[in-house]
């Protein structure tokens, strides 16, 4: 395990957002990558309420396995009751913002329903047992994670602004195009490949 | 209302574009003239392959397309060199013939042709060769022929070399300066690189600072980190990325502001990548990367228009 | 409407019209991450294939049952209960497949197609209907998956399902079983894919109009 001190944390997050991006060289999160990626505000909304969730998800997953499952012995149940601890994680939050914050509510809210079949946050929960990260680096995980996703988002949303006006050929509007944006700039993206051995 | 901005450049009429690209070719010319007297005839087919398949490649997908041939306007031919510009020569000839048709087709054409693309077409090939062929992309043998006078001997025979960049003590600063090293055939010379640039500015096809950023600030950069600056500046491929594409008029910011943000990004991306990333050098990959932070560069530097479109929307 | 169709039909459906990869686009990511090479495609297909038939069963049969308030969580937990099935099923007996395909097996989980078949059609479906869609979502899934992974593996290896096709002197383009090359060609192959389809749409609207 990592010990934690300040060149380890700022090594671990340029790690997580731009040598291992969730979008460029995992291929996590790509629905919401694409799908919610027409505009620089939008995207950033969706990476905001993305990061907000990765974090808190991490972090209750982490409590859910160590102190529930495995003492159980049930270890085999992560998937079924991950994804279940992020659906009910993210209904939590929309009641909680609806009531507390409602300025962060409308920004966000209609967001947070999409989020629930986002496979960066099963995936980064699952991940973090996988790399037997502790609690902390759990946590700083899923939202150097996000937050990767969040660069990758508004990267994409900037360029599709940008293409709006192009004479893209008809079959390749829309997602075709996306993809292969996606990939010109993932390939951008290797050249930060190995900054963190 | 539905009015937009549309993507820069906003001069497509042809003649401009084709005299701006003329512009860049005859800047270019030093060192075309360099690489081929240093690297010899393998480096001419090199360029002459990488150019005719560009044009070609243009050509095809206009036909097929069913739009105007526009060939004429001489981009292709300005991609197709500066790609094989930036390959080393004894690289075998089915690599510049792949590397323009992904600049043309996949960077540029797919994207609705010259304006469109986001990304500069040559270094995206480049970027996309160097990882896909890496032994092709970076067999840098010393020059056939030296200019002036060196202890740098040079060899007839195909023999690989360490670049500046892989043992920095190896070569003198006049060799660096003049092109007496193992690189790409349009990155070594760094007299005739100057000379182009010079010939730019003094014309006005592109504006200082990108280059003077770019290049500042990975002197500044390196000189922090414990590298000799001038060094620094003088090996790889600093000058010739800083020059010939990250000025490219189609994927760099719209204002000078940006140009300055564009530059400084480069800059640093690429000091970065040489001291800790897995590439000994990063200039394609620092041009790729801020080409990608463009349109986000645009919008921070010009939010006032933006907002005001899209609230009428 | 869709209860009258028949089973052969809504097969077709899943495999052609409605195709999930080309036609829906869901479930980028594990087309992403499966398509390194043909065998991995085919491995995630059969994988998903599996889930889906089974989860359009049982949230078919258990349609009546579910109350419409908390429909999704019931469905995610059939779902999961499916892959979790899988994922062992796959690490006892394939466990090249389960390091290759890696975290992208329990993530069968949110992989949209599912849930989306779940809510569009076998919640609303009789059985058997829903396992055709089931498994003609599945098949288009997987044969979707393989041409793109045959296409990659091709370029990026020079092989197709392991074996050497375009010989020694081939010089592979590795960028294609890379990260980028996934996006790149999925792209590209979702274009060309498009371009056929309404070329097609094209004729037979065309032969509509003279009949």
């Amino acid at each position: 395990m990592m010990e934690f001190t300040l060149v380890n944390f700022l090594l671990f997050m340029v790690n997580c957002v731009l040598s291992n991006n969730f979008i460029f060289s995992r291929y996590l999160g790509c629905c919401p990558f694409l799908g919610v990626s027409s505009k620089v505000e939008t995207a950033a909304g969706m990476g905001v309420a993305v990061t907000f969730v990765m974090g808190l998800a991490s972090l209750m997953t982490y409590i859910v396995y160590y102190y529930v499952l495995v003492p159980l012995g049930l270890q085999y149940l992560d998937t079924i009751s991950f994804i279940l601890v992020i659906a009910a994680l993210v209904q939590f939050v929309e009641m909680f913002l609806k009531k507390s914050v409602p300025a962060l509510y409308r920004a966000l809210g209609i967001y947070l329903p999409l989020i629930t079949t986002n496979c960066a946050v099963l995936g980064v929960t699952l991940l973090n047992i996988s790399d037997q990260y502790n609690m902390l680096w759990s946590v700083l995980n899923g939202v150097f994670g996000a937050l990767g996703f969040l660069l990758a988002i508004v990267l994409m949303a900037g360029a599709r602004e940008r293409l709006e006006s192009s004479n893209i050929p008809k079959a390749f509007k829309g997602f075709p195009i996306s993809l292969v944006i996606a990939g010109l700039m993932s390939v951008a993206f290797l050249g930060f490949t190995g900054l963190v051995h | 209302m539905n009015l937009r901005m549309s993507a820069g450049p906003h001069f497509v009429a042809r003649e401009s574009t084709q005299t701006l690209m003329l512009d860049v070719i005859i800047a270019l010319i030093p060192t075309v003239a360099a690489g081929v007297y240093l690297f010899g005839l393998r480096a001419a087919w090199v360029l002459a392959v990488a150019v005719i398949s560009a044009v070609l490649a243009e050509f095809i997908w206009q036909k097929l397309a069913k739009k105007s041939v526009r060939v004429g306007d001489l981009s292709a031919v300005v991609t197709g060199l500066i790609l094989g510009l930036n390959m080393p020569a004894e690289a075998p000839l089915w690599l510049p013939a792949i590397g323009s048709f992904i600049a043309i087709l996949l960077v540029k054409q797919l994207f609705g042709g010259i304006g469109h693309n986001f990304m500069n077409p040559a270094m995206l090939a480049r970027g996309v060769m160097l990882v896909s062929w890496p032994a092709q992309m970076t067999i840098y043998t010393l020059p056939i022929r030296v200019l002036g006078n060196t202890s740098v001997v040079p060899s007839p025979d195909v023999v690989s070399a360490a670049t500046p960049l892989i043992r920095p003590s190896a070569y003198s600063t006049y060799d660096l300066l003049i092109g007496n090293i193992p690189g790409t055939v349009g990155e070594v010379c760094k007299l005739a690189i100057i000379i182009g640039f010079l010939y730019m500015l003094f014309v006005g096809t592109i504006s200082w600072h990108i280059p003077v950023t770019f290049v500042g600030s990975v002197a500044l950069l390196s000189w922090i980190l414990g590298s000799d600056p001038l060094t620094a500046i003088l090996s790889g491929g600093v000058l010739f990325g800083a020059v010939f594409m990250a000025t490219d008029y189609v994927t760099n910011p719209l204002l000078n502001i940006g140009h300055l943000i564009f530059g400084i990004g480069c800059g640093i991306i690429v000091v970065v990548i040489r001291e800790f990333g897995n590439y000994p050098e990063g200039v394609t990959f620092a041009i790729l990367l801020m080409n990608t932070a463009t349109p986000l560069i645009d919008r921070w530097t010009n939010r006032r228009v933006y907002g005001t479109v899209k609230k009428h929307a | 409407m869709r209860n009258k169709q028949t089973m052969r039909g809504v097969f077709i459906n899943g495999v052609l019209n409605e195709n999930p990869i080309f036609r829906l686009v869901l479930g980028v990511c594990p087309t992403l991450a499966a398509t390194t090479n043909a065998t991995n495609g085919l491995g995630m297909g059969i994988a998903a294939t599996f889930v889906l038939l089974g989860s359009n069963i049982v949230i078919s049969l258990l349609r009546n049952f579910i109350p419409n308030k908390v429909r999704i969580p019931a469905y995610i937990v059939v779902i999961s209960t499916f892959v979790t099935v899988v994922q062992m099923i796959i690490q006892a007996f394939v466990p090249s497949l389960y390091d290759a395909l890696g975290i992208f097996i329990p993530l069968i989980v949110v992989n949209c197609i599912i849930l989306a078949r779940a809510e569009a059609f076998a919640g609303k479906n009789s059985v058997l209907h829903s396992a055709a869609d089931g498994l003609g979502m599945g098949v288009g899934f997987t044969l979707a998956l393989i041409l793109i992974g045959i296409v990659r593996e091709l370029v990026g290896n020079g092989s197709v399902f392991g074996l050497d096709i375009l010989g020694p002197t081939f010089q592979p383009m590795l960028i294609a079983i890379m990260a980028p090359g996934g996006f790149i060609f999925f792209g590209l192959i979702l274009g060309i894919v498009n371009s056929i389809v309404n070329k097609a749409g094209k004729r037979s609207a065309g032969k509509g109009v003279k009949a």
